[in-house]
């Protein structure tokens, strides 16, 4: 357990020290929520929620890839490829709380008639999913470049499709409409059931895809052995 | 520069020139003792400390810079048959190489002879198309370039890397900071890894290997950015690592580093010689 909280705290002095990046990110969520404040109050409470997932997201496909340098250094040092998730995982998910707060007490002071509780779990799915979604794009694609294109895809997708649309079900924030639609127009409680399914089958299967991602790239290779 | 400052600085330069710790400490002191009475400046009694440090090297007979040998230990590192072929071209051919606990290994080669490639492949970060690696003990590996976290200080690094090998906080920051005064090197407070110059950083990914105080050290050219001082540190850390048991391979391309090392790996005729 030390060394999952030693990774996460320096996870979280690395993040906290991009200071233009982390000003950012606060800052996206804020376009995404205004872009649609005038028109339909609660969109802009969808939009703000995908807007976390991509700020997070896209916090999170950096810190893997700002990773790789040193990762293999630390395995060597003792390390398993699971501290190194963990504790990243970690002080991605503290970020996501902490990026997470002032906007739900945005709407908390600017939306009425919505289901509070029901847009706290929104935020908290949003966080938990985003991380290991970063993090998997940066394992999977080792550039950042490539890694961006493919979250602005995603994010695009997830604004511009019909959520009733089954193929969207396969996009990681769906849930986030779906229990939005809860949360804001106030329907039958099977939207929320399907969102919270689907929030918590990606969180799980994102993090497990993580881990193995890790343990492939860092495993100790066959033709190593110790005394 | 006030008296102490210069004997600081004697003292380290008597270290780089070979000078050993008991004369060091002699000269030191007699010079401090002649400064006290004379209350002079000391670059006006002595000169610069560099200068009077080689006057006292030549006066006994110029440096010893080749440590004696010393029985080595066990096995530590058994390399075996090591093959590895980029896109149809063999860059290692059956390469063996076995280093005992206090041995200095050096491996040679032209540009592209594959000496990084086989130190990653030493330290498991790379699989061979065939054979085998063995390893008794653990390892500390200090690569080429990167190995650190730009947005880190060095005593963060410290910590991070010393908790993978069980260290406490406190252990860490104190063994990296008497790993980096070795290297004439004192890491500064607050400063991220990416403020430090290429040299500094390098010195820092030193430090690391050797943090937890590991069997096997494999070392990729670790000291590009050294001045002349601070490579001359190194390899008196890794003859005291050598001393103190340690098996050693160093990537290098330098040929006049080979009269210093035990074994050589050269590999661009892929065979090994003993020094």
């Amino acid at each position: 357990m030390t060394k999952v909280l030693v990774v996460a705290e320096s996870a979280l002095r690395e993040l906290l020290r991009r200071r233009s990046v982390l000003v950012i990110l606060l800052l996206l969520p804020l376009a995404f929520y205004l872009s649609r404040r005038g028109d339909h109050l609660g969109q802009s409470i969808r939009f703000v929620c995908l807007g976390l997932g991509w700020a997070l997201s896209t916090a999170a496909l950096f810190a893997g890839s700002a990773a790789r340098g040193i990762e293999p250094r630390l395995r060597l040092s003792g390390y398993r490829s699971a501290h190194l998730v963990f504790g990243r995982l970690l002080a991605l998910w503290t970020v996501g709380v902490l990026l997470s707060m002032p906007y739900y007490v945005l709407i908390l002071v600017d939306q009425h008639d919505v289901r509070y509780g029901a847009i706290a779990l929104i935020m908290a799915l949003t966080v938990v999913v985003a991380a290991p979604f970063g993090l998997l794009l940066s394992a999977v694609l080792p550039r950042e470049l490539e890694g961006t294109l493919v979250l602005l895809t995603v994010v695009g997708l997830q604004m511009v499709m019909d959520p009733a649309d089954s193929v969207t079900r396969a996009l990681p924030f769906w849930f986030s409409r779906e229990i939005g639609t809860y949360a804001i127009d106030h329907t039958d409680g099977g939207y929320l059931t399907r969102g919270l399914t689907q929030g918590i089958a990606f969180a799980v299967v994102l993090t497990l895809l993580v881990t193995v991602a890790a343990a492939v790239r860092l495993r100790q290779r066959r033709h190593l052995r110790f005394a | 520069m006030n008296h102490d400052d210069w004997l600081a600085a004697l003292t380290g330069e008597l270290r780089r020139h070979g000078v050993g710790p008991d004369l060091t400490g002699h000269v030191v002191a007699e010079a401090a003792t002649h400064l006290a009475e004379s209350g002079e400046p000391p670059l006006r009694v002595f000169g610069p400390p560099e200068a009077y440090a080689r006057a006292v090297a030549d006066s006994l007979g110029g440096p010893d810079q080749r440590p004696p040998r010393r029985r080595p230990g066990p096995v530590r590192l058994a390399a075996q048959g090591v093959t590895k072929r980029y896109r149809g071209r063999t860059v290692l051919d059956r390469v063996d190489l076995t280093v005992r606990a206090g041995e200095i290994a050096a491996v040679v080669g032209a540009n592209g002879a594959g000496k990084s490639t086989f130190l990653r492949i030493c330290a498991g970060l790379l699989s061979p198309d065939s054979g085998t690696v063995r390893i008794d003990g653990t390892l500390g590996y200090c690569p080429q370039d990167g190995g650190t976290a730009e947005f880190l200080d060095p005593d963060e690094h410290f910590v991070l890397v010393g908790a993978g090998r069980g260290l406490s906080r406190r252990t860490a920051r104190r063994d990296g900071r008497v790993k980096a005064a070795a290297l004439d090197w004192t890491p500064p407070a607050g400063t991220q890894a990416r403020h430090l110059s290429g040299g500094t950083r390098q010195k820092l990914n030193l430090v690391l290997a050797g943090l937890g105080e590991p069997d096997v050290l494999l070392l990729d050219e670790p000291y590009q950015g050294f001045d002349r001082g601070t490579y001359l540190d190194f390899w008196h850390e890794v003859w005291r690592w050598r001393d103190a048991g340690k098996a050693i391979v160093v990537v290098t391309h330098l040929l006049n580093q080979l009269d210093r090392v035990d074994i050589v790996l050269d590999l661009t005729a892929s065979r090994e010689r003993v020094a």
